[in-house]
């Protein structure tokens, strides 16, 4: 079959793109998560320390 | 004196008490076709086509430093705020900045034209006056364009090079338009011939200083 | 989450559906008498097209709201749709120009589809530029918002110019215009999967990464209120 080998390259171009963009997106996403674990924290910490010192909190949830 | 005159007085009264700038789109026009001069070998043949596109080449050169210049004085020293902080609305200041970048880019056309002439071992005749509507309807829409895009390029790191990277593949059908145009001018035929170039540099024309004229103030905030 | 659960079923679906597609290109549909097997090409070249304008019209579209409501999400979208779409136009070029290579012998040509492609994929690239040469303030989203609406206003102009400019001058090499003169009836049914295919593909990305950026902006919003908040305790002690 002729022209085959531009068929395989076009056919596996696209979708080798295709999978480093979802590879890209997931690597994205598990920072973004690590980051929010931090901000949670934080906050866990945030909420103990306003309990304890017993300072009237505003009320921003 | 409305504001939009008050602000175009403004920037060309500062612009022919120095002229710095004026000669400097003068020089860089020429600089171009001469480049394109040797590029090209125009030198033997007569040739309308390379004649025309070395033209373009060289407006749109001139233009991207007119509408850098457009902005450049007020951002400079902060004058932007004070212009804001005017009664003068955002679409009222892009209309004088647009009038200010289209006569810097139309005086250096008419050098541009003239030196392209004789470059290209054209004649000065009627082919040549007939490109002037040609030439007006491009220094509009690129003007346009320009001065939008340069609101918001100035103000970001990449500044000067973003501008010809936002700008050329956007105003690329008015330049097709305006080369085919011009190139058929040179050769002698009548505007009818051109009827559907002329078009489409109208409605670039049309749509850019719309669309400038409503979006100006959403780029020009605060600094 | 409900989202993420729509998210996944959405996965699950451009999953099945590009497989079917894929079975349909390479078992189903009858080779094309002139051009060989690489005019299968053909059938993934024309979706990527559809959904990388369709991609650019989105980046308008959000730009516009962006401007008219001012919250955040629709800056979100729009950078998701600028980037996903660069994604789809950057194959649908290179798989162009690997199927130019065989049947027109040249790996590039200034026919009217390419070349308006190209403009795009210029545009796409200097609106990507742009964010990524300013920092993420909402002015730089205004920034981004006129410039997507003005490129896309440009379009059919471009379009329009560009297919004048090929028609006066004979093109050097006639464009084998895919998608009229289909004459197999499984062509036209293959063709519709593909581009239903891809659209999915297209929106389960672009879901995604916007997804993605939209926490990411929340989480800006949280993390100073946070800080804000941390001062006001340490303060209050």
């Amino acid at each position: 079959m002729e022209h085959l080998g531009y068929l395989f390259a076009a056919y596996s171009i696209i979708f080798g793109a295709i999978f480093l963009y979802v590879v890209f997106i997931w690597r994205r996403q598990a920072a973004l998560d690590a980051e929010l674990r931090a901000l949670e924290a934080q906050m866990a910490a945030l909420k103990e320390a306003s309990t304890a010192a017993s300072v009237p909190e505003h009320s921003e949830t | 004196m409305s504001g939009f005159a008050a602000v175009l007085r403004k920037d060309l009264r500062l612009e022919l008490r120095s002229g710095e700038s004026t000669l400097a789109l003068l020089a860089l026009s020429m600089l171009v076709l001469v480049v394109l001069v040797f590029a090209l070998d125009a030198a033997r043949v007569r040739s309308v086509d390379a004649a025309a596109g070395a033209l373009w080449v060289a407006m749109v050169f001139a233009g991207m430093l007119g509408a850098n210049r457009a902005l450049l004085a007020e951002r400079d020293n902060g004058a932007i705020r004070g212009l804001l902080l005017s009664p003068l609305d955002p679409a009222t200041l892009y209309a004088a900045k647009l009038a200010a970048a289209f006569i810097f880019m139309a005086v250096a056309e008419v050098g541009a034209v003239i030196l392209m002439v004789l470059f290209f071992n054209l004649d000065f005749d009627g082919s040549t006056v007939r490109l002037a509507p040609i030439l007006i309807l491009g220094a509009i829409g690129f003007s346009a364009l320009a001065t939008l895009l340069s609101a918001i390029t100035g103000r970001t790191r990449g500044g000067d090079m973003l501008l010809p990277i936002l700008a050329v593949p956007i105003f690329v059908p008015a330049l097709i338009a305006g080369v085919k145009a011009s190139a058929a001018a040179l050769a002698g035929a009548p505007f009818s011939t051109m009827g559907d170039w002329l078009k489409i540099m109208i409605a670039f024309d049309v749509l850019f200083v719309t669309a400038g004229y409503l979006l100006f103030e959403y780029v020009i905030g605060q600094d | 989450m409900n989202n993420s659960a729509i998210r996944n079923w959405l996965g699950y679906a451009t999953l099945a559906l590009m497989v079917a597609a894929l079975f349909m290109v390479f078992d189903y549909v009858p080779p094309e008498a002139e051009q060989g097997i690489a005019q299968l090409i053909f059938y993934f070249h024309v979706p990527l097209a559809w959904v990388a304008f369709a991609s650019f019209g989105l980046v308008a579209i959000a730009g516009i709201f962006y401007l008219w409501l001012g919250d955040q999400l629709w800056d979100d979208l729009g950078y998701a749709a600028a980037e996903t779409g660069m994604v789809f136009c950057t194959l649908m070029i290179v798989a162009g120009s690997i199927w130019a290579k065989p049947i027109w012998g040249t790996w590039w040509t200034w026919d009217s589809r390419l070349t308006t492609t190209f403009i795009l994929w210029l545009m796409y690239g200097g609106y990507l530029m742009l964010r990524a040469s300013a920092d993420d303030t909402p002015q730089t989203a205004r920034f981004g918002a006129v410039l997507g609406i003005v490129a896309v206003l440009d379009v059919p102009i471009v379009i329009a110019s560009v297919r004048l400019w090929r028609t006066i001058h004979p093109a050097v090499l006639v464009t084998k215009q895919g998608g009229h003169g289909l004459e197999d009836p499984r062509m036209v049914a293959t063709l519709l999967v593909c581009v239903a295919a891809f659209t999915l593909l297209w929106v389960w990305l672009l879901m995604l990464r916007f997804n993605q950026l939209l926490t990411r902006s929340r989480m800006g919003a949280l993390a100073v209120r946070i800080a804000f908040a941390s001062a006001a305790v340490a303060g209050g002690k």
